[in-house]
This record gives C-alpha cells, structure tokens and sequence, in this order.
C-alpha cells in the first residue's frame, strides 16, 4: 500500500479501480477537477450514464461509448427522463426491424438527415443507415441511442411546433451538447413543395416575387400537412422551412439546368461527337445503361440512368410513401457538368426532331419526387427524381436513397391528374426512351428487394412502364400485367438474374450487371416495329426502391 | 428505465435463496432484503460502500443503509414497484461480490 495515501483514501482509490475505471480514465477526471475547481462558479457536468439493468452489460467498455444522447437525459426534469426512458424500453422490447422502419419514416416524414443522428448518438453512419434500411442488426447499447434520439426528437419538434402555433420564438432545442455552436441542419426540398414548384414551374419560368410569396406559403402548408400538423405551425418546419429566397434559388437553379440541357441538344444537334463521361463512382449500383432506339448501339459507356420506386402499403399504417421517378432520355451525351450544385430536373426534348443518331441519353436526374406533367403536343417533360443526393450530372442519383412520405389525399389527386395529362405525342425514334413519368403510388417502400412491388394494386398498372436496373428485376414478381421489354447494351452479359417470373418479350441474352443494361417493362405496348422504343401512349411508370443506404 | 415490476412470485423461489444463503433475510412487514456486514475498520468499511455507491449510481438504484465505523447495514427494496425487484437482486449480487473476505 502506498505511505502517502490514508488508509481510506487507498479504499476509496481501490473502489474506483475496481468501479470500471482506469488508471488513465481516473487521471484525466483528476486534470478536469483541476481545472473546474479553478474557475469558480463552474457547474460541473452530470454524468449520469445508466446502463440497462437487464443487459448486465460489462460497462467498462460501454462507459468510453456513451453518446452524447445520455447527457441530454440528465438535462430533463426527471419524470420526463424516465418517461422517456420508458419509451426507449419498451422500443427495445420490439422488433428491431420494425422500429427501424418506425424511425426512418419519421426521418422522411420530417426530412430529418442522417448526419444529425450520427452527431447526436456517436453511431456509425453506414451502420445507422444499413440498420434502418436493410435491417443490419445494432446492438442493443446502440440501438439505445438511436431509440433515445428518436424520443427525444419527437420531443422536440412537437415542442417547435407546439411553440410555433403559440408564437412562441424559441430557439431550436440544442442538440449538440459541446460547446460549439448548434449547427442548423442542411435545408432540403421536401417531395410535397417540390411537386407544387414543378407545377409552378410549368406555368412560369420565372415568377415574380409576389408569386414566389404565394410558393413560400403553399410549400410551407403542404409540408406542414405532410408532417401531419396544422399549416398555422410553420416554425415547427425548423431547418426545413421553405423561404422565398430558397424558392428563389430553385427557380433560378432549374432555369439553369433548361439552358443546359438546350446547350447540350444543340451540341448534339450540331452533330458534336460525345464523349460520354463515365458514371460517378459513387453511386456504383444505380446507372443503367440503355440502347439507343435505333440499330446504332451506344458504346459501354453510355449510361442512362433512372430510377423506378415501387411501393406497396405499410401493413403497419405508416405514413405511406411516395416516391418519383423520373427518367428521361435526351438525345445528347453529356460531355461536361451542367451547372447547377444541385439536383436537376429532366426535360424532356421539346423539339421531337432530334438526332435519330443515338448517342448516350443523358441524365440529370431531379430530386424531385413530383409527377411529371406532359402538355400535349409538347413532348416536354419536366420530370423529378426522388433522389437525395445530387451529384455530377451524368450521375445518376440513386432514387432511393431518399424517400419521401407524402399524404395520400393529395397524392391521389394528384395522381388521377397526372393520368389524364399523361397521353404523349407519338414518339420519334429519337425519343423512345423518352420520357418517363413516374406516379407515386399511396406505400411504403421496403428495401428488401422481395418486398418490392408486392403489394402494388394492379389497378393502377393499366400502362405501366417500369424502369429499373437489372438488380431489380426479382422485385417484378408481382407485374403480371406488364410486358417486359428489355433494351439491352449492345454487349449483353450474362442471365438475368432473378427474373424467373417475369415473362421475357425479348428473349435476347439477359442482362446481368446492373449497370450495363436497361430493362424496361411496357404493358400492352405494342413494340413491333422497335423492340427498343417505348410506345408513347399513356402509362403510369411506378417505380421500384433501389437499396442504396 | 422503464416500469420496473415486483420479483413474481415464481422467481422468488429461484432468486432469493441464492441470497439467503448469503445470509440476507427478509424484512418484516414489508418486501425488502436486509443484511448487516462487518469490517475491520472503518476505512474497509466506507471502502466497500463508495464500491456500493458507485454501483449504485450506474445502476440508478440505490440502498437504504445505515453505517457506524466498521458496520454497514444494508436495506435494498425498490420503491417504485413497492418491494422487490430484479434491480434489488442484481445489487445484492454485486454487494456479495464485494465484499472482502
């Protein structure tokens, strides 16, 4: 024993050694002590980390662990810490599967990022985002904190919009409990105020501010109705609430990407070779590659990518999701990055006397999940794409990656005029792979890939063309009425790989890897002339989750 | 940490005479667990309860005790289900694991 030390104070170190800590833990307490008890008035900092009973969990190591998210509890009075406990208690006793999907639907329902989980639980962010969208198991220490998040954001944003109805102006509840500033998350489009821009879009390019005044308020509602509280609560939208000066930039952003798309078609019109920039690398598994209507075939690297979410209701009465897809097909080849820094809407041709000269339809794909509208006589589309993140152009966003959830109500009015505005001029040639409008249909999107599109009503699918890659293709079981026609890259490879059901128009080599072929599924089509063209009457596309998270 | 429940009465039968072996008894008149331990001095003593204590504190369950110099008598009962709970177990688990022979 040591000469220095009391015969207590050797005690008490022994308790604490034996209490989980270390040497070097209990050195650094020692310096932080040091430190507080020189500036006076410094209140020192609960820790109050509470293990689980049941898991008896060794918590030596659980100790370094301890997110954040812990210290916050201490901050509560306590009857709503063990309120909150209770929940997170109870969250664990359940199917982890299925509160990942509680959770990440809340995420979509409040355009919640990812980023502001990871920074308040200390969770890894691929393991966070493979857990909620495949269903990777956690362990129960984490899934804690990601249960503890979810709690306390509930908390939080029915206590902004609980002050915004009141008027109250309170700041954003912290979140972050170091020292640094309270970092504002990232703004980003909703589905619901990207669908009502699109609309606005289509009639204006370029609206006044009074008009954009009139957006900011529509956006605001809708969003405020697709979060399930009253338009009055505006403030409780917090990060994600729609200004003018964003509506703004939207416009002015989308024009951009028109006067791109119009320099690239006159490139291609002129008669330019393409080059075609290869796909970015980051989204590895979603570009798909198509053919060009005619016999010219585009060269490997020609990418053409779109994205196809199906959804199927939530049995669980989740708030459905819906999701748009758009692809569109433009006659030109990328060859430099439009510039916009982010996500771009698809036009369609406005001019169908395009090249026949199939070069590699480019695509931007928008982030917007709102139906296409198609005038007739115009073969314009302005299509969105329910896609997250926006990167280089000729990258074809992963649509998945982030699904919207909208209410159905608005959705199926929607829908039904979408439909009627869905009949497209004939197509020429060059167009066929065209224009695709995408419906959101009243589900859930499950990851799982056999879960796709099983329950999708079959009514809807009058037309329905699906487009979607290759690794998809075991999700089509349920599309009986559609024909599938596949337009493949002039070097087939390999069989398809799940397409046991799916009836084969076409009975060309399958297509393996998903990103060297397109297939495409037409109901009632008829595609005599041209195996590869789309026939251009009215079809609902519906599109398929592509597991991307 | 959630609702915490009285032991039920089967797995009583499982989970207290292991303890009563170690010689906890059962209180009268209400559901609790008591044991009196005795140390050298007091510095084992008060050594052996800041181990308890911070136990305690992890656990957030804390004992109902009584010290003068080398005695500690212990009371564990949970007082939001009004008698015994697994969280009493598992303390009175941990006092006999730390307890110096």
């Amino acid at each position: 024993p040591c000469s220095q030390l009391t015969c207590l104070q050797q005690e008490l170190l022994q308790a604490l050694l034996s209490s989980g800590l270390n040497k070097h833990t209990i050195l650094e307490a020692l310096g932080e002590i040091e430190a507080f008890r020189a500036k006076p008035g410094e209140s020192e900092e609960g820790d109050g980390v509470e293990p689980r009973i049941g898991e008896e969990e060794s918590s030596e190591d659980g100790e370094e662990f301890e997110p954040p998210i812990f210290k916050e509890l201490e901050a509560l009075c306590p009857e709503e810490a063990a309120q909150q406990r209770a929940m997170v208690d109870h969250l664990l006793q359940e199917d982890p599967w299925h509160v990942a999907k509680v959770i990440k639907c809340y995420m979509q329902q409040h355009n919640l990022p990812q980023r502001e989980v990871v920074d308040a639980t200390g969770l890894n962010q691929s393991h966070l985002s493979q857990h909620l969208n495949k269903g990777t198991p956690m362990k129960n220490q984490k899934r804690a904190a990601l249960y503890t998040w979810y709690v306390q954001k509930q908390g939080e944003i029915t206590q902004q919009f609980t002050n915004a109805s009141r008027g109250i102006l309170g700041e954003e509840p912290n979140d972050e409990m170091t020292s640094k500033k309270v970092r504002r998350n990232r703004f980003k489009w909703g589905p619901a105020s990207q669908q009502i821009l699109f609309q606005a879009y289509e009639r204006q390019k370029n609206p006044s501010k009074e008009e954009r005044e009139v957006l900011v308020e529509d956006c605001n509602r809708a969003e405020c109705i697709q979060r399930g509280v009253s338009p009055s609560q505006v403030q409780g939208l917090g990060s994600n609430l729609v200004t003018e000066v964003r509506v703004y930039n939207w416009f002015a952003n989308r024009r951009k990407e028109e006067a791109f798309r119009h320099k690239l078609a006159m490139d291609s019109y002129s008669g330019q070779p393409a080059h075609n920039t290869p796909q970015g690398t980051g989204h590895s598994g979603h570009n798909l590659q198509a053919s060009p209507p005619h016999g010219e075939y585009s060269r490997e690297e020609t990418q053409w990518s779109s994205f196809v979410i199906v959804q199927s209701p939530s049995p669980t009465g989740l708030q459905p999701s819906h999701t748009l897809m758009v692809s569109d097909s433009k006659e030109v080849t990328l060859g430099s990055l439009p510039p916009v820094s982010t996500l771009t809407a698809l036009h369609g041709l406005s001019s169908p006397t395009a090249q026949p000269q199939t070069q590699t339809p480019g695509l931007i794909m928008a982030s917007l999940p709102s139906i296409m509208t198609i005038s007739p006589g115009d073969s314009s589309l302005v299509i969105g794409l329910a896609s997250s993140q926006a990167q280089n152009v000729p990258v074809i966003n992963t649509v998945a990656s982030s699904l919207t959830t909208l209410q159905p109500v608005p959705f199926q009015q929607h829908l039904t005029s979408a439909h009627q505005q869905q009949v497209m001029p004939p197509f020429q040639s060059n167009m066929t792979q065209g224009s695709f409008m995408t419906s959101l249909q009243p589900a859930h999107v499950y990851n799982h890939k056999s879960e796709l599109l099983q329950d999708i009503p079959n009514s809807l699918f009058t037309q329905t063309m699906v487009i979607t890659e290759t690794g998809q293709l075991g999700a089509f079981t349920n599309l009986t009425a559609v024909k599938q026609v596949r337009i493949t890259s002039p070097t087939p490879v390999g069989q398809l790989s799940s397409s046991d059901s799916l009836q084969h128009l076409d009975s060309g080599p399958s297509v393996s890897a998903p990103s060297s072929s397109l297939v495409m599924y037409l109901t009632s089509q008829s595609i005599d002339s041209h195996p590869h063209l789309l026939s251009p009457s009215a079809f609902i596309p519906t599109q398929i989750a592509s597991p991307t998270q | 940490m959630g609702i915490i429940h009285l032991i039920i009465y089967k797995e009583r039968g499982q989970l207290l005479p292991n303890l009563k072996a170690s010689g906890w008894i059962e209180v009268e008149g209400r559901d609790a667990i008591y044991k009196e331990f005795l140390f050298k001095d007091f510095n084992q003593a008060f050594g052996f309860m800041t181990r308890v204590a911070l136990q305690s504190e992890k656990m957030d369950h804390h004992p109902e005790w009584f010290n003068v110099y080398n005695k500690v008598h212990i009371t564990l009962s949970t007082h939001d289900c009004g008698g015994l709970s697994h969280r009493d177990v598992a303390l009175a688990d941990f006092i006999e694991q730390v307890v110096p022979f």
